[in-house]
């Protein structure tokens, strides 16, 4: 359904996104990417190493930022059918994703910026949860919606 | 180090089947927190030409499931640029493919290193074709709680000069060579 800058109201919620970080998905993020880290890919390595403390794998930051993107594009379109578009992603990542976890990123217009005809956009506060209900990211997300 | 074989179940692309998957070979070369000066900065190692299927590739790693995005046909009749949508954190992609092993920013690819936040701008899609530049400058250089974090800021540009992306990539790193070496050879 269009949604318009004028019609868009701050609280409104946008659907969440599921995405599973289980260590093939975490195998083809890293490929995508070319992030190819041994933290993320090789298990011996990461017991030895524990980079974050733990003895495990664990997902791209880069991977949790696009889970985060993906619930203001896949709401309203990369580019929206009625001229949307995304201007930035500014992301936190407060926990790291362990290979196995499932997380929810889910999102609320927080600001509507009005810079004109042509020109407003809003801003998306989106946050990401592990499946203990943990915040894993979080970030604010630029969009460009039609007047 | 040996790099997992089921990885190459994943190799879809011709950048992939030409990129080294083992970040540890030349570790020794890459650029560490305690070397990094800011406001340094140059080009990256390889220019990165556009293609449908390095979009289509990272769109599907992301669990994309729009046709826009996922469906060259599709998006050949009905995307608004006649091609494939790009997720807007496919700059990713391109900076790691860029930078390459040696020189500013190489940093990125530290065993050990830690990703506290990033900030990326779009300016406009992507298109085919396209051959990318990436500027790398060194933006900021601190200590936070002790702990020691760069911050680059890439630029991304067509073959016109046009600006497509920014990226302020910022990671907390192992300080200096002999603390990189001590995750190297973990």
């Amino acid at each position: 359904m269009p949604i318009t800058f004028e019609e868009i109201q701050t609280g409104h919620s946008l659907p969440p996104v599921v995405q599973s970080y289980a260590q093939p998905a975490i195998d083809h993020y890293a490929l995508a990417s070319l992030d190819m880290n041994p933290v993320h890919t090789n298990e011996e390595w990461a017991a030895r190493a524990k980079v974050f403390g733990i003895p495990e794998t664990v997902g791209h930051g880069m991977m949790t930022m696009s889970t985060l993107a993906s619930v203001v594009t896949r709401a309203w379109g990369v580019i929206g059918k009625d001229g949307g578009s995304i201007r930035f992603v500014d992301a936190k990542f407060t926990k790291p994703v362990k290979a196995g976890e499932t997380v929810t990123a889910t999102g609320k217009i927080k600001q509507k910026h009005y810079h004109g005809p042509g020109k407003n956009w809003v801003q998306v506060a989106v946050e990401a949860r592990d499946s203990a209900g943990d915040l894993i990211g979080l970030a604010e997300v630029g969009y460009n919606l039609p007047d | 180090m040996p790099v997992p074989g089921r990885l190459d179940r994943y190799i879809e692309t011709e950048k992939q089947r030409h990129f080294s998957r083992d970040f540890m070979i030349g570790w020794e070369a890459y650029e560490t927190w305690d070397e990094a000066t800011v406001g340094q900065s140059g080009p990256g190692q390889r220019t990165f030409e556009i293609t449908e299927e390095d979009i289509l590739h990272y769109n599907r790693a992301c669990g994309e499931t729009d046709p826009l995005m996922v469906d060259p046909a599709f998006a050949r009749k009905h995307s608004p640029t006649g091609e494939l949508l790009q997720h807007p954190i496919f700059v990713t992609t391109i900076a790691f493919y860029s930078l390459g092993e040696k020189g500013i920013g190489t940093w990125i690819r530290t065993p050990g290193a830690r990703n506290p936040q990033q900030r990326i701008e779009i300016s406009e899609p992507f298109r085919y074709g396209e051959i990318i530049s990436t500027t790398v400058t060194t933006a900021d250089k601190f200590t936070q709680r002790g702990k020691p974090y760069l911050q680059m800021l890439l630029d991304f540009r067509n073959e016109r000069g046009v600006l497509k992306a920014r990226w302020w990539c910022s990671l907390i790193l192992p300080a200096t060579r002999a603390d990189v070496a001590r995750f190297a050879n973990a």
